[in-house]
C-alpha cells in the first residue's frame, strides 16, 4: 500500500469531525486524520451509515467539518465562504456520483461543459475542452445525445468526462459502479486506473471490497472513525 | 460566467416547459395589454374633450349676469339686480386695454322658416366681434357688420345644419327667411364646426344684437364674451373686467366672470386622474400576473432541486444560481411585456377601426411604462424563488429526487 512519494500532501485532514446538530446531535465523523498525496488512488471502504458519505462530502467541499482542520494544497477549507467553496469545487474537485447526476435535458457535450461555464471559460474553448474530455473516456461519438438517452455506462463515462474537464486536483468517485452492470463497472474501473496511471489523484468511496481492490490504498471507516483492517474485519464479522 | 450565457440557460429552461411558460406569460400579457388599453382610452377621452374645446380659445372670459353666492342666507336687501347691457359691453370695450375683443350676446330660441320648411333654432344676437372672439367664421357671404347692428338690420347668418334643413343643396345666400315671423335676408353661411359636447354649433342662426333685442323684446344680454389679448394676462384681465363692471353697476357685484381656461384645466386634471386610475386598476392585473410568475418559479425551483445541486457541485456559486432563476422570471415577464405591448397597441387600433366612436389614443409613454413595469414585476416576484434556489444546500439538493 505505497502512496506516491511526494513531500506535500494534496489533501490534509487533522482531527476532522462532523456533528449534525439537532434535538439529538448525530456524530457523522470523528477525529479523522488522513493525508492524500498527488497521484494517490485511495479507496474509502465502509458499510452504509459508516460516515463514508460524510467524509466524501467534506473532501469534496460540499460540506464543512464542525471540528478539526482540512487543507487542500495548503489552503484551509474550513474557513472558506460558500462562494470560495464553490470556486474550490469548480477548480480542484471532479465528482463522479453513483446516480450520475447529469442534467437530463442537456446533451453529453453540454453536461461536460458545465464546470467550464462556471469557470468563466468562453464558448468555443469550452466546447473544445469538453470534446477532448469526452474523447479521453472514449465517448465522443455520443456528444450530441441527450444524457437521458444514454445507457448507464455511457452516462458514467460522460460524468467522468465532466469531472475531468476542468483538470481538477482530485477525482472523487462515490460508489461509481453502484448503478452499473458488472461489465460496465469493470470498464469504468479500468478507466479510473488508467487515469490514475496518468497522474490523476482519485478517492473512491465504496462498500464493495472487489471495487476497492482496484485502488492502491484502502482505508476503512466505521461509525465515523478510521479503523485498522483488522478491526474492520472483526467488526464486520 | 457572463449574463449572455445565463440568458441562454434561461431560454432553454423556458423552452422545455413551453405551455407552462406561455400560460405564465399570459398573465403578464393581459396585464400589460390592459394597462395600455385603459390608459389609451383615458388619453383618448382627454384628447377628445380637448379637441371639442379647442375652438373656444383658452383666453376667453365669460361674463354672465347674476352672482353665484358662496355664502348662504337671504339676498342683501337693497341689492338691486342689474342686467348685463350693451352699455356694459361698451365700457369693457372702451376701457379694457387688455382685451382683444368684447362680444355681447343675446340668446333666444326662434322658429326659422323658409317657405314650407321650418325649424326651431337657437338664435344668437351678436356683434362683428363675436366671430374673432369665438373663433368661428363665415364660409360664404359676410358676418354681422357694425352697420347691421347700428341700423338694426334684419339680416341673418345661418349655421350649416340650419342651411341644409331649410334649403338643402340650393343656394341660400340672399334668400329671405322668417325668424319669429319677421323677414330676414340671409347674408352668410357659417363654416362647419361640428358637434361640441353634444351641442350642435352648426344648428344656430346669427343676427345683429340690437335686432335680436327687438325680436326677443329684451335689453338684457345673455352673456358677454371677452378675449384677452395675451394669455398670461388672463387673471389681470378678469380683475380689470370685474372692476369696470363693478363701477358701472353702482358698486354691486351682480355678475359672474368665469375663466374658460381655469375651468378647462380643472376638467383636464380630472381626466388625467381618470387615466391614471384606469392605468392603476389595470396595473393590478399585471401584479396578479407577477404572482403567477412567482408561483411557477417556486414550482420550477422545487422541480429542479437536483439540477441546482448538480450545478453547485460542479462549481456554481450562490449568485450564479440566483442570477439564473432571476433571469428566467425576468425573461418570462419581459417576453410577456413585449407581447402585451403589441396586443395592447393592436387592440387599441382594432377598437379605433371597429368602433370609431370610442376615442382611443395610445400614448408612447404608456407602452414604455407598461413594459418597464412588467420587467420589474418579473424581477420583484422572481427574487424570492431565486433566493430560495440559491440558498439550497448542495448536498440536500443533490439528494433530492
Amino acid at each position: 500500500m505505497g502512496s506516491a512519494a511526494a513531500s506535500e500532501p494534496l489533501l490534509l485532514l487533522r482531527g476532522v469531525g462532523k456533528v449534525y446538530e439537532g434535538e439529538q446531535p448525530i456524530v457523522g465523523l470523528e477525529a479523522v486524520d488522513l493525508d492524500i498525496f498527488p497521484g494517490d488512488f485511495l479507496a474509502v471502504m465502509g458499510p452504509s451509515g459508516s460516515g463514508k458519505s460524510t467524509l466524501m462530502n467534506i473532501l469534496g467541499c460540499l460540506d464543512v467539518p464542525t471540528s478539526g482542520t482540512y487543507e487542500i494544497k495548503g489552503v484551509p477549507v474550513t474557513t472558506l465562504s460558500p462562494e470560495a467553496l464553490a470556486a474550490m469545487r469548480n477548480r480542484e474537485i471532479g465528482f463522479i456520483f453513483q446516480v450520475f447526476h447529469l442534467l437530463p435535458r442537456y446533451t453529453a457535450l453540454r453536461n461536460v461543459e458545465l464546470p467550464l461555464l462556471y469557470a468563466g471559460v468562453g464558448r468555443e474553448e469550452r466546447a473544445r475542452r469538453a470534446l477532448e474530455a469526452l474523447r479521453s473516456v472514449g465517448i465522443e461519438d455520443r456528444k450530441n445525445h441527450l444524457s437521458n438517452q444514454l445507457s448507464g455506462g455511457q452516462k458514467q463515462k460522460v460524468a467522468i468526462a465532466r469531472a475531468l474537464v476542468n483538470r481538477p486536483s482530485l477525482l472523487l468517485a462515490d460508489e461509481p459502479t453502484g448503478n452499473l452492470d458488472s461489465k460496465s463497472g469493470e470498464e469504468l474501473m479500468a478507466i479510473l486506473a488508467q487515469l490514475n496511471a496518468g497522474g490523476a489523484t482519485i478517492v473512491l468511496v465504496t462498500h464493495d471490497l472487489a471495487i476497492a481492490r482496484n485502488a492502491r490504498r484502502i482505508v476503512h471507516i466505521i461509525d465515523g472513525r478510521l479503523v485498522t483492517p483488522e478491526e474492520y474485519r472483526e467488526r464486520r464479522g | 460566467m457572463n449574463p449572455v450565457e445565463f440568458f441562454g440557460v434561461a431560454i432553454d429552461a423556458l423552452r422545455t416547459n413551453r405551455l407552462r411558460s406561455a400560460l405564465t406569460m399570459l398573465g403578464v400579457i393581459i396585464g400589460v395589454a390592459a394597462v395600455i388599453l385603459l390608459v389609451s382610452l383615458g388619453q383618448g377621452t382627454k384628447n377628445y374633450v380637448e379637441e371639442q374645446f379647442a375652438g373656444l380659445g383658452a383666453n376667453i372670459l365669460i361674463v354672465t349676469p347674476g352672482k353665484i353666492e358662496t355664502r348662504g342666507g337671504p339676498p342683501v336687501i337693497g341689492a338691486t339686480r342689474h342686467k348685463l347691457t350693451l352699455d356694459d359691453a361698451r365700457i369693457l370695450e372702451k376701457k379694457g386695454y387688455l382685451f382683444g375683443g368684447v362680444a355681447p350676446v343675446v340668446f333666444g330660441t326662434a322658429e326659422v322658416r323658409s317657405g314650407s320648411r321650418s325649424r326651431n333654432v337657437s338664435t344668437l344676437g351678436v356683434t362683428p366681434e363675436f366671430s374673432p372672439v369665438r373663433n368661428i367664421h363665415v364660409e360664404v357671404g359676410n358676418f354681422v357688420t357694425d352697420s347691421d347692428v347700428d341700423a338694426k338690420r334684419r339680416v341673418c347668418i345661418l349655421g350649416r345644419t340650419v342651411k341644409r334643413e331649410l334649403f338643402g343643396n340650393a343656394n341660400a345666400l340672399g334668400q329671405v327667411v322668417k325668424i319669429s315671423g319677421a323677414r330676414f335676408r340671409v347674408m352668410g353661411i357659417m363654416e362647419r364646426k361640428g358637434v361640441s359636447l353634444g351641442f350642435d354649433i352648426d344648428d344656430i342662426v346669427f343676427i345683429p344684437v340690437r335686432t335680436a333685442m327687438d325680436i326677443f323684446d329684451t335689453d338684457a344680454l345673455f352673456e358677454i364674451l371677452i378675449s384677452v389679448r395675451n394669455k398670461n394676462d388672463i387673471d389681470s384681465g378678469k380683475e380689470l373686467a370685474r372692476s369696470l363692471l363693478f363701477k358701472n353697476h353702482n358698486r354691486h357685484e351682480d355678475f359672474t366672470i368665469t375663466n374658460q381656461a381655469a375651468m378647462l384645466s380643472s376638467l383636464f386634471t380630472i381626466l388625467d386622474t381618470l387615466t391614471y386610475v384606469l392605468g392603476g386598476i389595470a396595473a393590478i392585473s399585471l401584479l396578479v400576473g407577477g404572482i403567477g410568475i412567482m408561483n411557477i418559479m417556486l414550482v420550477t425551483v422545487k422541480e429542479r432541486t437536483n439540477e441546482i445541486g448538480i450545478r453547485k457541485a460542479v462549481g456554481a456559486r450562490n449568485r450564479d444560481i440566483l442570477l439564473q432563476f432571476l433571469l428566467e422570471s425576468t425573461t418570462l415577464s419581459a417576453a410577456g411585456g413585449v407581447c402585451g405591448a403589441l396586443a395592447g397597441t393592436l387592440g387599441a387600433g382594432a377598437i379605433r377601426l371597429l368602433v370609431p366612436k370610442i376615442p382611443v389614443e395610445v400614448p408612447p409613454w404608456a407602452v414604455v411604462l407598461a413594459f418597464t413595469f412588467s420587467v420589474f414585476v418579473g424581477i420583484f416576484f422572481g427574487v424570492y424563488p431565486a433566493r430560495k434556489a440559491a440558498a439550497l444546500h448542495p448536498i440536500e439538493a443533490l439528494r433530492y429526487e
